[in-house]
Formats: C-alpha cells, structure tokens, sequence
C-alpha cells in the first residue's frame, strides 16, 4: 500500500524536488572529494591568496646608482630618492657595464644614471637629464619605480625653483609657488595595495569554480556508475522529472554554500583587513543569484566530465579563463565583443563586477541592479541548459549501455 | 640492442593518446586555445580612453580648456560631465567610469587672484590597471595646467621663454623602460600566463595519464610492457606526451615571438628553455604521482599547484615583497624558472649566460622525480583505486 501512496506522492513535482535535494544532499556529505571541493576550497583558498598578496604594495625594489657627477647635488638626488619606500638602493657602480652585470643578474630592476655634468647645469639655471633605466617584466615594480620618480622630480622642481625664483628676484611679485594645487584621493583601495584590488574579485571566482568543480565531480562519478549499472545510475532518482532533480539539486547546492559564502564575502575581508565597505544585506543579496546560476552553470558543463577525475583538466584552467574574462586584470571595456560576450556568459564575471562595487566602492544593491539582472537572466538560460543535459545524460546513456538485463537488477 | 619493452611501451601509449578525446582536448585544444586567448584579449597592448567623468562646477574659459586637454589625453575618456561630486559618484559605483576630475567653483577667478585652488581627482582603484591610467592621465593634465598659469605669469612678469622651462622643472628624469617600451600588458603578460597554462595542463595530462592506468587496473600490465622497468616504464609513456607538447608549446613560441612580433632576445634559448621547461612539469606531475598515487590527489595536488603557481611565480605581484614561507614556494615550481628565462633572455634580451642557473634548476627536476619512483613502481604492481 505504501508503495502506491509514495508513488502517487511522486506525481507532485515539488514533492520530486525535495527528493532530488535530500539525495544529492547525502551523496555531498558521503563523498570525500566533493567534501574537498565544497568545503576545504572555499575555506583555505582565500587565505592562502590573501597572504601572497598581503604585503599589499611594493617596497623597496633594488635598483643600481651610477654617478658620474660626483657632487654634493648628486648625492642630495641619490639621497631624495633611497628616502621613498619604494626604492633601494642596492649597490654603487663606477659605469653602466657593471651597473648592467646586476641588472642582467636580476639583481636589480633599475639604473639611475647621474650624467657628469648634472650639478653644472643645475647651478647654471639649465634643465639637468637624468636617464633612469627601469625593467618591465613587472608593471607593478616599474609602477612603484615611476611614482618614486615623480615625486623626487616635482619635489626637485619645488626645492630648486623657489631658490632660482629668489635669485631672479621674480618672488618679489607675490608668486611664491604653485598657483593650483592638486589633489589626488585613491577610492576603493585608498592604500593602492595589490590584495585589496585583487581578493574581493577572487574571491567570487573562488565560489563559483569550487561549486562547479563539485558538481561536475558528482556528475562524472554518477556517469562511471551509469556505464557499470546499463545506463542507470542507483543512486539517483531516475524516476524523477528532470526538471525538479536539476532544481533539487541547486537548491541544495546553494543551501550548502550559504555558510560559507557568509564566511567567504563577509569574513575573509575582515580578517585580512581588505577594503569592506557595503552592507551585509546587500552583497548578500547580490550573491544569491551567483550561486544559483553557477548552480545552473555546474549542471550544464557537467555533459564535458565523463568520468570522475575529468573534472580537473576541462574545469581548472577554466580558472585563469574566467579571471581575464571577468575584466579583474584587463578591463572589459578594452576588450573585443566577442569576448565581451563570453564574458557575458560568465555567472562570475557579473559576481566579480557587482561584488566590487559593493564591497569596496560602498555601492547598494539597486547600483548593482545590472550585474543582478543579469545573473537572474543566467540562472534562468543555465536552468534550460541544464535541464536538457540532465534529460539527455540519463536518456542517451540507457540507449548506449542498457537496457538492463533482468539479472543485473538485483543489483540495484 | 637490448630489447627493454621501450617502444612497445611507447606503442601502447600512442594508442591510449589516441583512444580517448580527453587528450586532444587537453594536451592541444586547451593550450593552444588559451595562447589564442591571450594574444587575442590582451591584442591593443594598453586599454587606453579610460571611461571618465568631469565635474566642471566653474564654467570658465579656463576650466573649459581644462576639459578639453582631458580629452586629448590619450589615457582617458571623457565620456560624461557630471553635474556634481555626488553625480560623479553615482557612476563610480554603477561602474560607468573609473575616475572623474573636479574643477571647483570661481577656479579661474582664485588663480587670478593668487588664492591657489585646488583641483581634485578621483581614481578608482578597484580595478587596478584602468584605475592607475585614470591617475596618470589626471596627474598629468592637473600638473601641466598648474605649470602653464605659471608660464603665462612668469613670462608676463618679465622672463624669456626659454629660460621659464628649466626654472620650473629643473630635473627631468627620463624613463627607459627596457624591453618593453611601450609598457605593453600583451608583451610581458601573454608569455607569462601562456607559460603558466602550459605548466598547469602538462601537470595535469601527465597526472591522468598514469593515475588512469592505476584507476582502470591496468598499470601492471604497462610495467609489463616495459620488462617491469620504472623508468623505462615511464619515459616511454611521457615520451609521446613530450613530443606533442614539444609541438604546442614551439606554436605558442611561434605565435607571440614570430606571428605577433613580441620582442624576444634569443629565440633558439627560449625554444631550449621552453623544451626543459615540459620536461621539468612532467617531472613536477610525475613526483606528486610518486607521493600520492591516487588519481584524486594527486589531481587535486596538481591543480592547487598548478593554479597558485600564476601567483607565486610572480607574475604580478613581485616574489621579493612576498612573506618569506611564501616567497620559497615560488622557487619549487618550474614556471617560476621558465618566467625569469623568459625576462633575461627574451624581453631583455640578455645573454643566455645571465640565465644559466634557471636552466639547470629546469634540468634538476627529473632528477628529484627519479628518486621516488619506487614508490610509484609499488603502486603499479598493486594498483588500488581510492575514489
């Protein structure tokens, strides 16, 4: 008699859906790999980022001083520079053969050459060239190098034109400095530090890449179950509607990551002291519909794993992929359409982008509505997707490996 | 010639290559899909025309010209004028522009006046690359109007032309930036991430290919193949491995430093280097076979590695500012070693002779995987598959 009952039970798609979700929900905590994906990733991922980027900025990056000047000028030039934080000064050269022996030598990334006649022409009231060679494998060091360098020639500027200006006697007329003066204020990341501008945007790459890892880990062990059982997997409900086993098991995904998505937008900031300026309410708000549609995301490219391990080469390197899609590294603005629109395609790219906003421009939810939107329209377009990937695993897998034979049914 | 199994090793493997997709998706389409991705992405070398905004509260000739030299810049864009601080704001946070540049109400009169004004602008360092550009190009434009009102007073106080010049910048520091003049994202960033997607695929293709034999059962029967030798065992399946990524990684070589012209110092060193450099992963992958011979962790190892090696390598973020635990880790994957090949002899085109201790610490590599081969021996002949 119970066996009717739960059998017309299973005609109501919600009750499906609550089935779909308690399975998947058990098949998550019974296996140690999906655990590792779903649980250790999010959580130790983000902390080993953050302290490779901790250090923020760049500080004292060697460079080599060649001075052929000589001059108590030279030195003041030398001396001005080694004050800012960005620069050291790693060794003394006699000419540029030996200064260019440790630039080669990666010893340092910089040569400041002091030409001879330097002080003469500073003392003349002429323009003095001073030639600085900077490496630039890395923007970030040559960054650090230029500001440095800036500041040392508008401080050079301010020193040695209010001595020339008293000379001329032109100071007499009232003009005392600048006539305008500029101010500069840094948003977002007020510190211009590397981790602040890069962990907010990894972060949501972070959640997005472990679930899908996750589910297509599920995914390809269902599918080895599915080639050893003629095209059933007896684990899964097979019975059920596709369309309520690909929601079941979102939900359960998103259920699942809510603890740690709490851990990951809310905590991991605090911690590490990162920019972290919106409200909880609204960037979690925001993040719902990042996980569901990289639920969505996850049940479509699971067709591409058929086997357990396959995970790893077709999602991994979706990482980097993603990363330079979302425009964290390389604006989007810049980029061609066509990767705009892959981009567009991304559940992550719209997460990174909102989520900044949020999180370190202090954005609200209703700043954000673009990148909402238009992780809805993803869920919404993935739920299709999905739904004809799960529909069509289970079908064509009985075609190619059933159908069962009768003695094989014991087994399940 | 004593007959060790070498190339009926190298035969079975040919034919395993060629049984599955998952190969060709791996060791070719992927790599070769993420170096035309790269090139392609990063193809305008700099995202110039920033979006910005000015917020022009003086509606002066002055700040009117001061609006437009904003807009000759190169760096920037100003595709919007804001009505106000709060305007421009708003945009900031919607993400329609990544600065803005205020001009303050009565400018042109308070420079008149010698009252000294202040011109302010907005960087939004969120996004580090069009946030730094926004910078550059404000700093520019607010120092070479404050330099020019000076100009203009000087040379009406009384002082020839020529000699306002070196008053008022008295030392100009030239930037020569090495390799890369034109400050080139594609230039130093594609080589880089190309190397490190190589690494990370070769990792991983190198791990499946031997875990599947211990998953499916049939590792014994390929320590069979090579008369129940390791190494033999092992070179002859790396072997065809070897050479189809000899083949990819020679098309991204050929890709970015002959299709796409980015300067390279010495080709046939970084054709070595880049040959050392697959060796080196393999030997990477086939050493954390040895240690785990299970397929889930030893794929798991892979990729965590794999993946964090685009950031302690120091491809953005330089190793000598890292925390020093941190920093060591840097030194332990091959990439970090094909990378500063790539600096010395490449970009800044150095002699090889300055890269020489890179290219024995590629060489290095097979050698520690050779010492634990053991231990991936013993799992061969008792393959048991954990999932």
């Amino acid at each position: 008699m119970s066996k009717t009952t739960d059998k017309n039970r299973r005609h109501n798609w919600f009750v499906q859906l609550g089935l779909a979700f308690r399975r998947e929900w058990t098949m998550i905590l019974d296996d140690v790999g999906v655990m590792l994906f779903f649980i250790a990733l999010p959580l130790v991922y983000p902390v080993v980022y953050t302290l490779i980027y901790n250090p923020e900025i760049v500080t004292k990056m060697p460079i080599a001083v060649v001075d052929n000047s000589c001059t108590p000028s030279s030195r003041t030039l030398v001396r001005s520079l080694e004050a800012s934080p960005s620069v050291a000064i790693y060794d003394y050269c006699t000419d540029m053969g030996e200064a260019k022996d440790l630039f080669a030598s990666q010893k340092v990334f910089g040569i400041l050459e002091i030409p001879s006649d330097y002080e003469k022409k500073i003392v003349r009231g002429e323009q003095a060239t001073v030639p600085f060679y900077a490496e630039v494998s890395l923007l970030l060091r040559y960054r650090a190098y230029l500001s440095a360098l800036t500041d040392l020639q508008l401080k050079l500027a301010s020193d040695i034109t209010m001595t020339r200006l008293q000379a001329t006697g032109v100071s007499a007329l009232g003009i005392s400095g600048l006539p305008v003066n500029t101010a500069n204020t840094f948003l977002g990341d007020p510190g211009q530090g590397f981790a602040s501008f890069v962990m907010p945007g990894i972060v949501i790459l972070i959640l997005q890449q472990s679930m899908v890892l996750g589910i297509c880990f599920i995914s390809g062990t269902s599918r080895e179950r599915r080639r050893r059982f003629y095209g059933t997997d007896p684990m899964m409900l097979d019975d059920l509607s596709a369309s309520a086993i690909v929601w079941g098991k979102a939900l359960c995904y998103v259920i699942f990551y809510i603890p740690l998505t709490i851990y990951v937008v809310r905590y991991i900031p605090e911690i590490f002291g990162l920019p972290h300026q919106g409200d909880p309410v609204d960037y979690l708000l925001f993040i719902f519909p990042l996980l569901l549609s990289t639920a969505m995301f996850g049940q479509t490219v699971q067709y591409l794993c058929k086997e357990r391990e396959s995970a790893f080469p077709i999602i991994v390197f979706t990482s980097v992929l993603f990363l330079f899609l979302s425009g964290l590294t390389w604006p989007r603005y810049a980029m061609n359409d066509f990767w705009t629109w892959m981009g567009n395609l991304v559940p992550a790219t719209w997460g990174v982008e909102g989520f900044i906003r949020i999180n370190s421009n202090g954005a609200t939810l209703a700043e954000s509505a673009r990148p909402y939107i238009a992780m809805w329209i993803l869920t919404g377009i993935y739920f299709l997707t999905a739904w004809w990937v799960t529909a069509t695993i289970r079908r064509r897998s009985i075609r190619r490996y059933g159908p069962l034979p009768d003695d094989a049914q014991t087994i399940s | 010639m004593i007959d060790v199994g070498f190339w009926q090793t190298v035969r079975r493997e040919i034919g395993r290559i060629c049984s599955r997709k998952m190969y060709l998706g791996g060791m070719i389409v992927v790599p070769v899909f993420m170096a035309l991705f790269f090139v392609s992405l990063l193809n305008e070398g700099l995202p110039l025309k920033v979006p910005t905004a000015v917020v022009d509260l003086d509606h002066s000739t002055m700040s009117r010209s001061i609006t437009r030299s904003l807009g000759a810049t190169e760096l920037i864009d100003v595709s919007r004028h804001c009505e106000s601080y709060d305007d421009a704001m708003d945009d900031i946070r919607t993400g329609d522009i990544f600065g803005f540049f205020v001009i303050p109400d009565n400018f042109e009169r308070d420079v008149l006046a010698g009252k000294t004004p202040t011109l302010e602008y907005y960087n939004n360092l969120t996004y580090f690359v069009p946030g730094t550009l926004t910078f550059k190009g404000f700093k520019t434009v607010a120092v070479t109007t404050s330099g020019s009102v000076v100009r203009t007073l000087l040379v009406s106080a009384g002082m020839s032309d020529t000699s306002v010049g070196p008053l008022l910048q008295p030392v100009v520091i030239q930037d020569h930036p090495i390799g890369n003049p034109w400050l080139s994202y594609a230039i130093y960033l594609s080589p880089t991430f190309i190397f490190a997607v190589l690494g990370l695929m070769i990792y991983l293709m190198t791990v499946f290919s031997i875990t599947i034999e211990i998953k499916q059962g049939t590792s014994a029967q390929w320590l069979a193949s090579a008369h129940d030798h390791i190494t033999v065992a092992v070179t002859a399946k790396l072997l065809p491995h070897f050479v189809v990524w000899s083949v990819v990684s020679q098309f991204c070589l050929a890709l970015m430093f002959c299709y796409n012209h980015f300067p390279c110092g010495d080709l046939w060193a970084m054709s070595l280097a880049i040959e050392l450099f697959i060796i080196a992963s393999m030997a990477f992958a086939l050493f954390i076979t040895c240690v785990l011979p299970n397929p889930r962790l030893a794929f798991t190892c892979c990729a965590l590695i794999g993946i964090l090696s685009f950031s302690f390598a120091g491809i953005s973020f330089p190793v000598q500012n890292m925390y020093g635990p941190i920093a060591i880790f840097s030194y332990l994957v091959p990439v970090r070693y094909m990378m500063l090949i790539y600096f010395t002899v490449g970009l800044d085109a150095f002699p090889v002779y300055y890269a020489r201790m890179y290219y024995v610490a590629l060489i290095i590599f097979p050698f520690v995987a050779a010492t634990l081969l053991w231990r991936l021996r013993r799992a061969c002949l008792k393959p048991v598959y954990v999932p």
